[in-house]
C-alpha cells in the first residue's frame, strides 16, 4: 500500500485542485480519495508541493523499433514516455520494416507485451510500405485493434488514393490521420520560407504546403465521411480551416506539438538542428493563433511528435541532419512553464487534451484519480524546477529546441498500474 | 580608431561592426599598391597554414584566396572535394576532425550547404574564412564589392545601387547588400517575382522595371548571375526571355552611359544572358577591378582575423 499525503488532485473537469490524499493498494488500484487519510502501515509519499494529475496519452510517438534501435527502442521509449508523465503512446509504424499488415503489427504487439511498460498502440500504415502506391491490408491491422491508420510524416501525394484509402478505412471505422504538406511545394525546404530562410540562406518551405493539403484532406474527409486526424497543426490559416470544416460537421481532430505552440522560426540560431522539427517552426504570430484554437476547441489535442534521432545524426548540417527532435519528456514540463503556471489556461484543459480526448480518439476510457480506478497519474511539484539538460533525458535522444532551459516544475514519479 | 575586438572567423557580414568593415577596406588599400612592385610579397603570414577547402566548384573564388595566402607568404593547401564524392549527410564533424588533425591556421570554406563554416568555426581553433555557403553567405565577395565601390565613389554614403537578377540564389546579393546598407547605401532589386524572395530585408526596395531602375538614378548597376545549375525550379520561362527582360542590353546600356552609372558583376559572367557582348566593354565596368580588389581584400582579412591555434 501506498499514501500520497497533502497533495492537490487535477482533474478534466473542473480547473479547481482538489487537496485530497491518495491510496493505492498492492495491486495498484486506488482504494481511497480523501482528506486527511490514514493508510495504517501503507508506505507514505509527501506531496506537498505536488499536483496530481492523470497520466497523458500521446497520440504522434516514435518508438523506433524494429530498425531504428540506435535511435530509440520501446524500452527507452517508455522510460521516456514515464518520465515525463506519459503513461500511453501511440507509436508512429515508420518503422523498418514499416507496420503495414497484420504480421508486422503482431510482431510489434507481442514485444510490447514482453516489454509490460506502458500503454503502447502500434498504429498501421496507410499505404503499403509507406511508399504512397497502393493500399496497405487494413483488415489485418484492424482485426488486431490498430489505433489508426497514417503514413506518419508522408503525405500521401495522389488525391485519388487517398481518397480510396478514407473509403476503405471508413469501411472499418478505422482513424485516418494525416500529415499534411505538398511535396511539390515543400521540395528540398528545411525551414519556414520567409525572412529566415531568406537569413540563413536555406531553402524554404512555404506555409502553404500545409494548408493546401490540409484542405485537400479536409474535403476528402467531408467527401468520404472518414474520421479524419491531422497532426501537427502550425499555422492560423491550417487552423482557419479547420475551423470552418467541423463547423460544417466534417468528423476531424487536429493535434498541437508543445514545440509549435511554443516556438517559432526567430528561435533558430546558428543553425542548431535541434530546431528542425517537422513541419518547420513557423512565423511567430501563428503561437497566438494556435493558443486561441486550443482555447476553442478547435485544437483538440496535445501530441508530443517525439522523433527521436542519434546527436551525431543531428550533428549535420542543416539541411541534410534529419527532421525531429525528443518531445516526451519536455512536453508537459513546457506547457506547466508557459501556460498554466502564467495562468494561460489551466490543468483541467492540458487533462482534456492530452488524456482524454487523445484516449478517446483511439478508443480508451479516460483516466482520472479516483476510487477504483488503476492508479495511472503522476506526481508534480510545482515548487521546484527543471534544467533541460543532455544528461535529463532517459530517451536515446536528448536532442531538443529546449535544451539549456530551466522550466518551472519537477517530475516526482509516475504511477502506471502495470500493462 | 578604438582598438578592434580580436576575431576569429569572418562567416557573414551581418556580424561585422562598422569599425571592423573599415580596418579590412582600409588596410586593403596599401596592400592592393603592393601589387604594383616587383616583389608582391609581405612576410606577414610566414610559417602560417592556409587550408583551402572547397565542396563546391570554384577556380576564380579559390585562386584569389590562393594567391592572396600566398602574397603573405603563407603556405597554402588546396583540398577540392568534387560534389560527385559527396555522399548526402556525409559527416561533418568527421570532415572537422580531419582538419583538425591538419593543424591550419585558417581554414577558407565554400561549401553547397548554408551553416557549414558556422559548425566548422566551433569546433576548431583555426580562423574559418566562409567562401561561400548554400545562398546564405560570401563575406569576402561584399568586402572586395564594396571596395570597388569606394574607389569611384569615395563618398559612398547615400549613393544608389541596383542589384538585378537572382536574389534568392544569391548568396552574393545576400552579403553584398547587408553590406551597402551598413554603409548608408540605398539598395534597390529588380527581377522576376519568384527569384525576388517576401522575406528580403526591408531596405531592399524592389523595382517593377528598367524604366524605375533608371529613374531612381542608381549610381552603379549590380548584375547577378543567373544561376542555372540552381533552378531547381520553373521560376522563369527561359534564358531567352531572361535576357530580354532583365539582361544588360545595347538600348540599357545607353541608359547607364546617360547616367554615368558603373557596372559590376561578381562574375563568372553568362555572356549573352546577363550582359551582351557589347556591354562587356563599357568604359564603366569595374567586373576586372572586382576581381583585383579579390585579392587585396582577401589579403586584408587573412591580417585581420586571429586563430587561436597559435601560442605567440
Amino acid at each position: 500500500m501506498r499514501l500520497f499525503k497533502n497533495g492537490k488532485i487535477a482533474s478534466g473537469a473542473s480547473p479547481e485542485l482538489v487537496n485530497a490524499d491518495v491510496l493505492v493498494n498492492e495491486d495498484g488500484v486506488i482504494v481511497e480519495v480523501g482528506p486527511s487519510l490514514n493508510g495504517g502501515d501503507a508506505e507514505v509519499t509527501d506531496c506537498s508541493g505536488c499536483v496530481m494529475v492523470p497520466g497523458m496519452f500521446d497520440l504522434h510517438v516514435r518508438g523506433r523499433e524494429p530498425g531504428f534501435e540506435h535511435k530509440e527502442t520501446l524500452k527507452t521509449c517508455a522510460a521516456a514516455a514515464l518520465h515525463g508523465g506519459i503513461t500511453g503512446v501511440v507509436l508512429m509504424p515508420d518503422t523498418s520494416p514499416p507496420i503495414d499488415s497484420g504480421n508486422q503489427l503482431k510482431s510489434v504487439q507481442d514485444r510490447i507485451v514482453e516489454l509490460g511498460s506502458i500503454e503502447m498502440l502500434q498504429a498501421g500504415c496507410l499505404t503499403a510500405g509507406r511508399a504512397g502506391k497502393e493500399l496497405a491490408g487494413y483488415s489485418g491491422l484492424a482485426a488486431l485493434g490498430v489505433p489508426m491508420l497514417t503514413d506518419s510524416d508522408r503525405s500521401i501525394d495522389c488525391p485519388d488514393l487517398l481518397r480510396r484509402c478514407m473509403e476503405y478505412a471508413r469501411d472499418f471505422d478505422l482513424l485516418v490521420t494525416s500529415h499534411c504538406e505538398t511535396s511539390a511545394l515543400a521540395k528540398a525546404g528545411v525551414v519556414n520560407e520567409g525572412r529566415l530562410s531568406y537569413r540563413l540562406g536555406l531553402p524554404g518551405l512555404p506555409a502553404i504546403s500545409q494548408e493546401i493539403s490540409l484542405v485537400r484532406d479536409l474535403a476528402l474527409a467531408r467527401h468520404t465521411g472518414v474520421r479524419l486526424h491531422l497532426q501537427q497543426i502550425s499555422t492560423g490559416v491550417s487552423l482557419d480551416a479547420v475551423r470552418l470544416a467541423k463547423r460544417a460537421g466534417v468528423r476531424v481532430s487536429c493535434e498541437v506539438s508543445p514545440h509549435h505552440l511554443m516556438l517559432s522560426e526567430e528561435d533558430i540560431t546558428n543553425y542548431d538542428t535541434a530546431f528542425k522539427i517537422q513541419p518547420p517552426l513557423q512565423k511567430r504570430e501563428n503561437n497566438e493563433a494556435l493558443l486561441a484554437g486550443l482555447l476553442d476547441d478547435t485544437i483538440d489535442v496535445f501530441a508530443s511528435g517525439h522523433a527521436p534521432h542519434t546527436a551525431f545524426e543531428k550533428s549535420a548540417d542543416f539541411g541534410s541532419a534529419p527532421w525531429g527532435a525528443s518531445a516526451l519528456e519536455t512536453a508537459v514540463l513546457a506547457i506547466y512553464d508557459r501556460f498554466i503556471r502564467v495562468g494561460k489556461f489551466n490543468w483541467d484543459l492540458l487533462i482534456r487534451k492530452y488524456s482524454s480526448a487523445p484516449r478517446q480518439l483511439v478508443g480508451l476510457d479516460p483516466v482520472a484519480i479516483s476510487m477504483g480506478e488503476k492508479a495511472n497519474f503522476f506526481v508534480f511539484d510545482v515548487e521546484a524546477e527543471t534544467k533541460i539538460t543532455p544528461d535529463y533525458f532517459r530517451s536515446k535522444c536528448s536532442v531538443s529546441p529546449f535544451m539549456e532551459e530551466t522550466f518551472q516544475g519537477q517530475f516526482r514519479e509516475t504511477l502506471i498500474e502495470k500493462y | 580608431m578604438s582598438e578592434l575586438k580580436p576575431r576569429k572567423d569572418l562567416l557573414d557580414i551581418e556580424s561585422l561592426g562598422l569599425d571592423e568593415i573599415e580596418y579590412v577596406l582600409g588596410n586593403a588599400v596599401p596592400f592592393k599598391q603592393l601589387f604594383q612592385r616587383s616583389v608582391k610579397k609581405v612576410p606577414t603570414l610566414r610559417g602560417k597554414t592556409v587550408l583551402n577547402l572547397f565542396y563546391e566548384p570554384s577556380t576564380r573564388t579559390s585562386s584569389s584566396f590562393e594567391v592572396a595566402a600566398n602574397r603573405m607568404s603563407a603556405d597554402v593547401t588546396n583540398f577540392s572535394v568534387s560534389s560527385s564524392s559527396i555522399v548526402k549527410g556525409e559527416s561533418l564533424l568527421d570532415t572537422i576532425e580531419t582538419l583538425q588533425a591538419m593543424q591550419s591556421d585558417y581554414i577558407v570554406i565554400r561549401h553547397q550547404a548554408a551553416g557549414v563554416p558556422n559548425i566548422v568555426a566551433k569546433h576548431t581553433g583555426a580562423s574559418v574564412i566562409n567562401a561561400g555557403d548554400g545562398y546564405h553567405a560570401h563575406p569576402t565577395q561584399a568586402l572586395l564589392d564594396s571596395m570597388t565601390f569606394r574607389e569611384v565613389h569615395p563618398d559612398y554614403a547615400g549613393k544608389r545601387i541596383a542589384i538585378v537578377g537572382d536574389v534568392l540564389h544569391s548568396r552574393v546579393a545576400r552579403s553584398t547588400s547587408t553590406l551597402f546598407h551598413k554603409q548608408g547605401i540605398e539598395v534597390g532589386v529588380l527581377g522576376p517575382g519568384a527569384l525576388i524572395p517576401e522575406g528580403r530585408p526591408d531596405f531592399m526596395q524592389r523595382f517593377q522595371s528598367w524604366e524605375d531602375v533608371f529613374d531612381w538614378k542608381p549610381h552603379a548597376i549590380y548584375l547577378l548571375r543567373v544561376q542555372m545549375e540552381r533552378q531547381e525550379g520553373p521560376f522563369f520561362p527561359s534564358i531567352a526571355e531572361y535576357h530580354k527582360m532583365y539582361g544588360m542590353n545595347s538600348e540599357r546600356l545607353v541608359s547607364m552611359r546617360k547616367l554615368g552609372a558603373y557596372l559590376m558583376h561578381p562574375g563568372p559572367v553568362n555572356r549573352g544572358v546577363e550582359v551582351t557582348d557589347e556591354a562587356m566593354g563599357y568604359e564603366k565596368s569595374l567586373i576586372s577591378t572586382q576581381v583585383e580588389n579579390g585579392i587585396a581584400v582577401r589579403m586584408a582579412v587573412l591580417h585581420w582575423l586571429k586563430p587561436e591555434t597559435q601560442m605567440d
